[in-house]
């Protein structure tokens, strides 16, 4: 786990806030937006309350919240029809979620500053047929060339990125991707490339390059992407 | 806000394309319950005003109708076409129920809704009256009361309310579906009401954030992320708050997780052995064991509501082909052996079907529903446009998806009979991975 103890310790803080608060059980009804019922409770244990120390080793969180069901009823916080009905306050919902977009315009800045690396040092991408992750003889020569800068440009660390076209499924073409970014990435290697000098990205279908619904376009989108990382 | 037409003319396009291609069995439509369901016919008498804004009685009454027709447990009936044309009871009983009884109706509905005059910003109520032609009674209602923003919920509840009395399940007209919507050149998760109606956005870190899964309590999300460009990981993000975290960050794909339908365990895809195989971590030990061992790829797994089998995809045929196991990772069989690409699997809720992306002979990737024994198959939707990521309701009588049908991916209702397509996104340059949350 690569997050700092301060990342971790502010939905702990909120968790435990949560599980101390006393028990919210007005009649309020959460209508359409309720994402909890008055039976589960706020005390089951938000973020934070399950793990006793954040993040463990081995790449899996401890800060797993129960989100089961037990306790449940099964009326889904309804109440049922009254012949004298009392009045049910309509809350919209708890989603009180507060965006913060300056992140976003990091990312944009950084995945400009790196394409204009990768640009500049003349990196060209491979690629690849449909549902392929075999690379062609022009993908090799373009791998060839990729291979001379990076050796000669021995500060620099690059990123594979493996890119498939819209069809098939999301999650199918982030396996594709995958596989594509590391048979670009072994070919570099048996060109000499020191592996610990190229990291492997999969983005499937969900950074096309070209967006049309045609095969000039799909084959465009069908690549392993190389770029010079920047900085971090 | 657009009014929207019952997917007349959107759809019609695709609904004309459709057709219902069976292998071996010879019934075409599929009751997703029971198959001696019938409906119940339900007329609205109407909504009427009672002060307040103009449009209050009438926005009610259309999105109560729309949540009535999307039951599939009612059959609205068009009052007026029986010759029944009054549009107020008032608190009843009224000559007109003999009059809907004698007609077959079984339940009328009716209210009023209103607010205090010259005040924008007074509280709205809304009541609801139920009679039920069997008992030959006023069974009873509901008053509701909150801000003029809330309207709509008010009708889903009442809604909600009249699916409970009549089948003692909660209903769907309150459950949200979690989406992915690009944003510039980023894919940030949302969340918007059943009907497409309230989008929030959730995440706005500038990058991907794919696949979305909900927990079982509906507070949560699971989903495939992004940390930075160089790293991908798992993160569960809480609606309440917002508040998101990492979960599974081990080195390569972290991918399509998915909790158990007891929020025990998650079930994920990593390639951090090799290649993708699929892996189970108890949510309260925080164990993690490996399910599949394969040199091929496994992932998108989906539970079976017991929570004792996964159907999962896997190209260790050739192809992606869609894959039983039980929840130990034994017992592994193939389910689907159509065609040569089926992938992205779910388990209806009733347990009774699995959805799934299947590619047709024109190389046309459709969805495609198939019984867990594979006795039964269905091709649900044809025609044009790649579809993807197919998700129950979860009263098993729904499917949402994507599909690029209208030319760039935007999400679709459709009734797990092939019935009733309905396009539910209408902004935004991408909207995929529709997720439908459990019931409240």
């Amino acid at each position: 786990m690569r997050a700092t103890l301060s990342q971790w310790s502010i939905p702990m803080l909120a968790g435990l806030l949560l599980v101390t608060m006393p028990g919210c059980s007005k009649k309020s009804v959460q209508s359409g937006g309720d994402t909890q019922s008055s039976q589960s409770g706020m005390a089951k244990g938000a973020p934070g309350a399950g793990g006793p120390g954040g993040p463990t080793s081995g790449g899996v969180s401890s800060n797993f919240p129960d989100t089961s069901l037990a306790g449940r009823d099964g009326s889904g916080g309804l109440s049922g029809l009254d012949k004298n009905p009392g009045a049910e306050r309509v809350n919209g919902g708890t989603m009180t979620a507060k965006l913060d977009p300056s992140q976003s315009g990091r990312q944009m800045d950084e995945i400009r500053s790196e394409q204009a690396a990768a640009d500049a040092a003349g990196l060209r991408d491979v690629f690849f047929a449909f549902d392929s992750f075999v690379i062609s003889e022009e993908g090799r020569q373009s791998l060839s060339r990729d291979a001379e800068w990076i050796k000669s440009n021995t500060g620099s660390q690059l990123r594979i990125e493996g890119h498939c076209d819209e069809r098939g499924t999301s999650a199918y073409n982030l396996v594709l991707g995958e596989k594509r970014a590391k048979a670009a990435r072994n070919y570099l290697v048996e060109l000499g490339v020191s592996a610990n000098r190229l990291s492997v990205v999969s983005y499937g279908k969900e950074r096309p390059f070209c967006r049309d619904h045609n095969e000039s376009c799909y084959a465009q989108n069908r690549r392993g992407h190389v770029i010079v990382k920047s900085g971090k | 806000m657009t009014f929207r037409t019952w997917c007349i003319a959107g759809c019609l396009v695709l609904v004309g394309f459709i057709g219902i291609f069976e292998s071996g069995a010879t019934d075409v439509f599929l009751e997703a319950t029971r198959p001696d369901f019938q409906k119940i016919p339900l007329g609205v008498i109407g909504i009427q005003n009672s002060g307040g804004p103009e449009w209050l009685g009438g926005r009610i009454e259309e999105v109560l109708k729309a949540d009535i027709r999307r039951s599939l447990v009612f059959s609205l009936v068009d009052l007026p076409s029986i010759g029944i044309k009054v549009r107020d009871v008032g608190t009843g009983p009224h000559p007109v129920f003999k009059q809907a009884k004698e007609n077959g109706v079984s339940v009328l509905v009716w209210g009023k809704a209103g607010a205090k005059e010259g005040d924008k910003d007074a509280d709205v109520s809304m009541d609801g009256f139920v009679y039920d032609g069997e008992s030959d009674e006023i069974v009873g209602g509901k008053r509701y009361v909150g801000s003029s923003s809330v309207v709509r919920l008010m009708a889903h509840r009442f809604a909600d309310e009249l699916v409970f009395r009549y089948t003692g399940e909660p209903g769907i007209a309150r459950t949200k579906i979690a989406y992915v919507s690009e944003q510039g050149t980023a894919r940030e998760l949302f969340v918007m009401d059943y009907d497409g109606y309230e989008p929030r956005q959730l995440t706005s870190d500038g990058f991907l954030n794919l696949m979305p899964r909900w927990s079982p309590d509906r507070r949560f999300l699971v989903f495939t992320a992004y940390r930075n460009r160089n790293t991908q990981d798992i993160d569960m993000i809480e609606l309440a708050t917002g508040k998101r975290w990492t979960i599974v960050s081990l080195p390569g794909l972290n991918i399509t997780p998915a909790l158990s339908p007891d929020g025990n365990f998650l079930a994920f895809a990593s390639s951090h052995e090799g290649n993708s195989e699929l892996y189970k971590l108890d949510t309260r030990t925080k164990a993690m064991q490996r399910m599949t061992t394969h040199a091929s790829g496994d992932l998108s797994p989906s539970w079976a509501p017991s929570g004792r089998e996964l159907v999962f995809a896997s190209d260790r045929s050739g192809g992606p082909q869609v894959f039983l196991m039980s929840a130990d990772g034994t017992n592994v069989r193939r389910l689907t052996f159509e065609g040569d690409y089926n992938a992205a699997p779910a388990w209806s809720p009733r347990g009774n079907w699995i959805a799934y992306v299947c590619r047709t002979p024109r190389k046309e990737y459709k969805l495609c529903l198939i019984t867990p024994d594979g006795q039964k198959r269905v091709q649900l939707t044809a025609g044009p446009g790649v579809e993807d990521s197919p998700s129950w309701s979860p009263d098993g009588r729904h499917l949402v998806f994507s599909s690029t049908v209208d030319g760039k991916s935007q999400i679709y209702m459709i009734n797990a009979d092939g019935k009733d397509l309905e396009r539910v996104t209408f902004t935004g340059t991408h909207n995929s991975a529709p997720a439908w949350s459990p019931a409240s």
